[in-house]
């Protein structure tokens, strides 16, 4: 299977994919670091690291033979984005309300 | 990581004639959407978005002319993400009218995510404290 790009609700989907980016909040580490937090083969981590990667959720480093991840801001700026679509829904329709009322007020 | 929204609006009317355009659809439809909401803890309704879709709803909380909250979900039976969250709204007599409080909250982002419920809110709290993600 070639690692295809995924939108970011699919890519924190997978809940070794969301154990790696736990792993990545308290330090950067390598991908030899990450296998060992996991019961798969390096192949199977690698795969989730580049998903992670094509979603910007992490940024890859090559420093001497090891790769180093580090997490990135533009994958979570996607699910802030859910979020703010909300908070734009609510002052609209909260908006709507007050004038309804508003104008209830004035006949 | 921003994961609740707050939104308080003043109201020159009493929570009386608020609690009325938070409960009865007929006037709930004329500023948020037509729904077959009653106000009766477990009730489960729905309401019609614009584009025929549904927010898929339970009834958690009535307390009258103070307290409603309802879950609030988009339809998993069609949606490749679904969500799940709540929505409440606290209604307080000031002087002079009505203090409106709305708070929408717990995001959990995929069934899956509700089973990893604590995971998700340390990622998202370590997140916020590491990315310093600026508030737009």
């Amino acid at each position: 299977m070639s690692t295809q790009t995924l939108d970011a609700f699919q890519v924190i989907a997978d809940p070794s994919r969301r154990q790696m980016l736990m792993l990545l909040s308290k330090n950067s580490m390598t991908i030899n670091s990450l296998v060992e937090n996991f019961d798969m083969s390096r192949p199977a981590v690698s795969k989730h690291v580049k998903v992670l990667y094509n979603a910007g959720f992490i940024s890859i480093t090559d420093i001497g033979r090891e790769r180093h991840c580090v997490l990135k801001q533009d994958g979570f700026n996607e699910l802030q984005e859910f979020i703010n679509y909300f908070d734009k829904f609510w002052l609209k329709k909260l908006q709507k309300l007050k004038n309804i009322l508003d104008n209830k007020l004035k006949k | 990581m921003q994961k609740e929204i707050k939104h308080t609006f003043y109201f020159t009317q009493t929570p009386e004639e608020i609690w009325d355009y938070l409960t009865k659809p007929e006037l709930m439809e004329q500023w948020l959407m037509p729904s077959d909401f009653q106000p009766v803890v477990g009730h489960h309704f729905r309401f019609t978005n614009p584009n025929n879709t549904f927010v898929v709803c339970e009834v958690l909380e009535v307390k009258p002319f103070t307290n409603l909250a309802y879950v609030w979900k988009n339809d998993w039976a069609v949606t490749k993400t679904p969500y799940t969250s709540k929505v409440s709204w606290t209604l307080t007599a000031i002087e002079g009218g009505t203090e409106l409080l709305l708070v929408h909250s717990g995001f959990e982002l995929f069934k899956d995510l509700v089973a990893h419920n604590s995971g998700w809110v340390f990622l998202c709290n370590k997140l916020g404290e590491l990315l310093k993600v600026p508030k737009k």
